[in-house]
């Protein structure tokens, strides 16, 4: 087991360095700097002049060569620093802190939602596998599945924001809150909710369509098993056979599902956050990579990748450890 | 051999499975209607006629909706300046013309009498629905429904070249990492699980940005050459299974060699299991080009996506026919791949049909 570890810890740090040095590689090469790329769009008049472009360039670093750079950029992120944002002035591990909560508000209620609905619509389609209310719960939950978000998304801000404007269902189009931060606490937490409303919806679906569809993938393998005859024959009740010996023994790839969920957990979604303008991480990555501020793309590729392998190696732990005919070896 | 007693072989069988699903049949229908509207989206939308007699001989200008090149050089030079209706009358009264379904240009407002005895585009959040812009139209007042016919080969286009791509690189790779094992293996899986872990919206973004003169195909190489992991993941798997098999053993037996065996006898059989990721990667592949579109980080300006239009609604929500319309083309594709891939799984895996009966 810990010589599983230690070669799996040294592989990921070896696919992490890749990982890095591609992504670093890239942001480097894209055209235009942070220096220049936001001041140019705004107002052509302000851009620097050469020498106080240079003189910048090397405060940040990025007069030397992108190899360099990555370099450099590896060292310090060995020491436990990932560098400071260029077009926001902040430490990157700051920035990320800032992020990370809202993000986890949504995606983590989405989760516990989604899996609170998804574990009793599945069994229930399985119970009821082939009558027509579970055909059509199924087909439903299909379409939800294949239904994009952002055309969600946008569906039900036409329908919150614009339709319904002035009544009592109106919903906030944008942001986390639009209470001043000195308000009263009960007040911006219902504010808050408010506005975590049409994100929350749009990322539980998706989850809970595809949610219910693995439980119920999972369960018709489970139920044609030699055990569940056996459990049938010895006297067990449909509900007793359903929870207790089908169930459970689905329980293997859904801790597994859990597992690989983990990346998203924290990274969030880009095109919910990017829509609903939510600042999180989602967001906070698209716009580093918009203002070409390299050391935020890093930090959040080097955290995303990160989340990746731990999520794979948990699942793969998970599996060893709920069943036993599986080695890590 | 008798024919009509010789059983179905494996794909004959798995079409009849198939066929039984009314829903993935329909979904079959819905792509092929998508393909030919593709196919035919100049003579459905368009300003330019389907076939037309000039000065003596027979034209087909609307070819130029696929490729300029295409537009015959005698109408640049007579100065028609993309303006048919009145110029051919004018030039030529002998003229005759057969003109698209809709006329309706996918890449420009239509003008004021432009075609005789009609108004201009209505444009700004003016434009909702109407009889001669059934889908409205947008800011600039082109029209939507012409927008969307155009946009159909992209849609179509995206699915099937980027899962091309992705589908010989999974294939290739994993079926090297299974069939050969070892330190090769070791290679095709670590390299696998670096892509897997690759952000894929940084890395498409920033070869966008790369590229000086991206294009649609640009978008179509990237979405292929980062989806393969799941395919060759899978495929590894089939021929992990498969190199031990006893037909496999015989081929080595009759000295048949490595590229043989694999090619001849491992892929056939391994392919029905891997075609199922490859129809659910193309309605993943249609989401992410529409959802790039929708960025703002899809193909350049004149080419007309679905996604693109949804990015033009966003500016303006009251405008909803912006988001309804090309929002349910976009849906019923991705829906009508889930289909086809559900039903391709189901109709090929020998272990879900004995499930069903």
């Amino acid at each position: 087991m810990a010589t599983y570890l230690v070669r799996r810890a040294i592989f990921g740090v070896l696919t992490l360095v890749v990982i890095t040095c591609f992504v670093y590689g890239l942001a480097r090469n894209m055209p235009g700097t942070p220096l220049t790329v936001q001041l140019g769009e705004t107002d052509p008049s302000r851009k620097f002049n050469p020498e106080d472009l240079e003189r910048l360039k090397r405060i940040y670093g990025l007069d030397k060569p992108w190899p360099v750079g990555y370099v450099q950029w590896l060292a310090n992120v060995a020491r436990g620093d990932l560098g400071r944002s260029i077009s926001r002035k902040q430490p990157v591990a700051t920035l990320i802190a800032d992020r990370v909560g809202p993000t986890f508000l949504i995606s983590g209620t989405a989760l516990v939602l989604a899996w609170l609905a998804a574990i009793p619509l599945g069994l229930y389609a399985s119970a009821r596998s082939g009558r027509a209310d579970e055909r059509i719960s199924s087909l439903v939950l299909y379409v939800l599945y294949s239904f994009p978000t952002f055309v969600a998304a946008l569906f039900l801000q036409i329908i919150f924001a614009v339709w319904l404007r002035g009544t009592a269902w109106e919903l906030p189009l944008f942001g986390m809150s639009d209470l001043p931060p000195d308000a009263a606490l009960p007040a911006r937490i219902g504010d808050v909710a408010r506005h975590m409303i049409l994100p929350v919806t749009c990322q539980t679906y998706v989850s809970l369509a595809y949610d219910s569809r693995f439980i119920r993938a999972n369960m018709e393998e489970a139920v044609r098993q030699d055990y569940i005859r056996t459990a049938r024959a010895k006297g067990a009740g449909p509900w007793r056979v359903l929870f207790r010996h089908a169930f459970r023994n689905t329980l293997i790839p859904l801790v597994t599902l859990l597992g690989l969920s983990l990346p998203g957990l924290i990274g969030g979604s880009v095109i919910i956050e990017q829509i609903f303008t939510w600042p999180g991480m989602g967001r906070l990555f698209f716009e580093s990579i918009r203002e070409r501020d390299y050391p935020t793309i890093m930090g959040l590729t080097l955290m995303f990748s990160v989340l990746t392998l731990l999520g794979q190696l948990l699942a793969d732990l998970l599996y060893c450890a709920v069943d036993p005919r599986v080695s890590v070896e | 051999m008798n024919m009509a007693t010789r059983p179905a072989g494996f794909w004959g069988d798995a079409w009849r499975r198939f066929r039984r699903r009314p829903l993935a049949v329909a979904a079959l229908t819905f792509v092929g209607g998508l393909a030919l509207v593709a196919l035919l989206s100049p003579a459905i939308a368009g300003t330019k006629p389907v076939l037309c007699r000039y000065k003596g001989r027979i034209y087909a200008p609307c070819l130029g909706y696929f490729d300029r090149r295409l537009e015959p050089a005698v109408f640049t030079r007579d100065r028609f300046r993309g303006t048919y209706p009145r110029n051919l009358e004018e030039k030529d009264p002998e003229s005759w013309a057969v003109w698209p379904l809709v006329f309706q240009d996918p890449y420009r407002s239509v003008r004021a009498d432009e075609w005789p005895g009609t108004a201009a585009n209505p444009a700004k959040d003016e434009g909702r629905p109407s009889r001669r812009n059934l889908f409205g139209t947008d800011q600039a007042g082109v029209d939507v429904f012409a927008k969307m016919v155009h946009g159909t080969t992209i849609a179509l286009l995206v699915g099937f070249v980027s899962m091309g791509i992705a589908g010989t690189i999974g294939i290739v790779v994993g079926a090297l990492g299974g069939y050969f094992g070892g330190w090769i293996d070791m290679l095709t899986s670590r390299i696998t699980e670096i892509v897997m872990c690759v952000p894929t919206l940084v890395l498409i973004l920033a070869v966008i940005a790369l590229i000086e003169k991206p294009t649609i195909w640009h978008t179509m190489a990237i979405i292929g050459a980062t989806g393969w992991t799941g395919i060759a993941r899978l495929t590894r798997g089939e021929f992990l299974r498969l190199k031990g098999a006893e037909f496999v053993l015989a081929a080595r037996a009759a000295g048949a060699g490595p590229w043989r065996i694999m090619l001849r006898h491992i892929l056939p059989n391994a392919l029905a299991p891997v075609l199922v990721p490859i129809t659910f990667g193309i309605a993943s592949a249609v989401l992410l080009e529409s959802s790039l579109s929708f960025l703002g980080f899809g193909p350049p300006p004149p080419t007309a996506s679905w996604g693109s239009i949804l990015n033009d609604a966003r500016s303006n929500l009251a405008m909803w026919w912006l988001v309804v319309f090309p929002g349910i083309a976009i849906f019923l594709t991705v829906l009508a791949y889930n289909l086809i891939g559900e039903a391709l799984q189901e109709s090929t895996d020998p272990r879900l049909r004995e499930a069903r009966k």
